[in-house]
């Protein structure tokens, strides 16, 4: 009862600051942008010129797994950028305006305040990831070649399941600190540090969650669901969890602490 | 020039256009009932008119005002 009133407070501020307008727009821009001017390359080189005469450019051509890739690609940096942004200030902001303390002061339990913060982010993004993706199915299907629905549906829901963890990522920093930039910064450093990670130690966490685009290309070359993929999922699952866990005990330090 | 506009095809240009065109058209509604954002209006109102794609992006992740 109590939750679904915070929920429905997170979605109407959602909606009254327009990230239910824009945000979509922009992660479908995102998606498509790079399929499409993949596709047109060859007119775009020969429209700016300054190829020497006669030169021969090979261009490859892509398959529709590779197109979505690239989408995928494109919503791991800058869509990742743009949902690390619009997460930053959910709590910390509420922190320095004051206002959580007006929340708080009421009989609300903390993981109530902490998960339908987390809630409302989550109902948005796998909205508009799910929105970007048919939008980029559409473009891929028209330009390069078939792409079943039962495919876009997996890769939906296993990279949505990576976007989580970054707002989960951003929500634990939220409850650590009260400076929007600093959450942002910090969300942002994580995931880098993670790929970074991975990518050093390739051979060891083979379950990392950052390997579950290269899993997902492995899952649509194949056209079976790889054990890797479930497995890192699991591990993705798993530390969405206890980071939420983690924040509603700091949260609940810091608030005690700080009356 | 005629020929590469007429090889454009519009049905995969025409979306992208019309995106960018209600991005914009919500970042200057919002801009034009807000009382106060993050630096001056006018600055704001700029960059979301000139700065394709970015600037509506930029006005509604730093120009708003939290809260």
């Amino acid at each position: 009862m109590q939750w679904s009133a915070l929920f429905k407070k997170e979605m109407l501020e959602n909606w009254r600051n327009k990230k239910w307008l824009w945000f979509p727009l922009v992660m479908i821009l995102i998606a498509i942008m790079d399929p499409i001017s993949n596709y047109y390359l060859p007119q775009i080189i020969k429209s700016v010129g300054g190829l020497p005469e006669g030169a021969v450019l090979e261009l490859p051509e892509f398959t529709p797994v590779e197109a979505i890739m690239m989408s995928l690609g494109q919503l791991s940096s800058l869509g990742v950028l743009i949902i690390v942004l619009i997460s930053m200030g959910s709590i910390a902001s509420e922190k320095k305006s004051g206002v959580i303390e007006l929340i708080l002061v009421k009989p609300v339990s903390y993981a109530n305040y902490i998960t339908a913060k987390w809630a409302s982010l989550f109902v948005l993004i796998w909205t508009a990831l799910f929105l970007s993706l048919v939008c980029s199915w559409y473009y891929i299907n028209i330009l390069f070649g078939s792409f079943s629905l039962l495919q876009l549906i997996q890769v939906t829901f296993f990279y949505g399941i990576w976007l989580t963890l970054v707002i989960t990522i951003s929500i634990f920093y939220n409850s650590l600190f009260h400076t929007p930039g600093l959450v942002a910064f910090l969300s942002a450093g994580t995931v880098i540090a993670m790929s970074v990670l991975t990518k050093v130690f390739h051979h060891i966490l083979t379950w990392s969650p950052n390997k579950i685009s290269e899993y997902i290309h492995t899952m649509l070359l194949t056209g079976e669901i790889p054990s890797e993929l479930i497995a890192t999922s699991s591990v993705t699952a798993g530390c969405i969890g206890l980071l939420l866990f983690f924040s509603t005990i700091i949260i609940q330090k810091k608030e005690l602490g700080s009356r | 020039m005629q020929e590469i506009w007429s090889s454009i095809n519009w049905a995969v240009i025409a979306p992208l256009i019309v995106i960018q065109g209600i991005l914009l058209i919500i970042a200057l509604i919002d801009l034009a009932k807000t009382a106060q954002t993050n630096g001056p209006k006018w600055l704001w109102f700029l960059i979301i008119v000139f700065i394709n794609i970015i600037g509506p992006i930029l006005y509604f992740l730093f120009g708003r005002r939290q809260g």
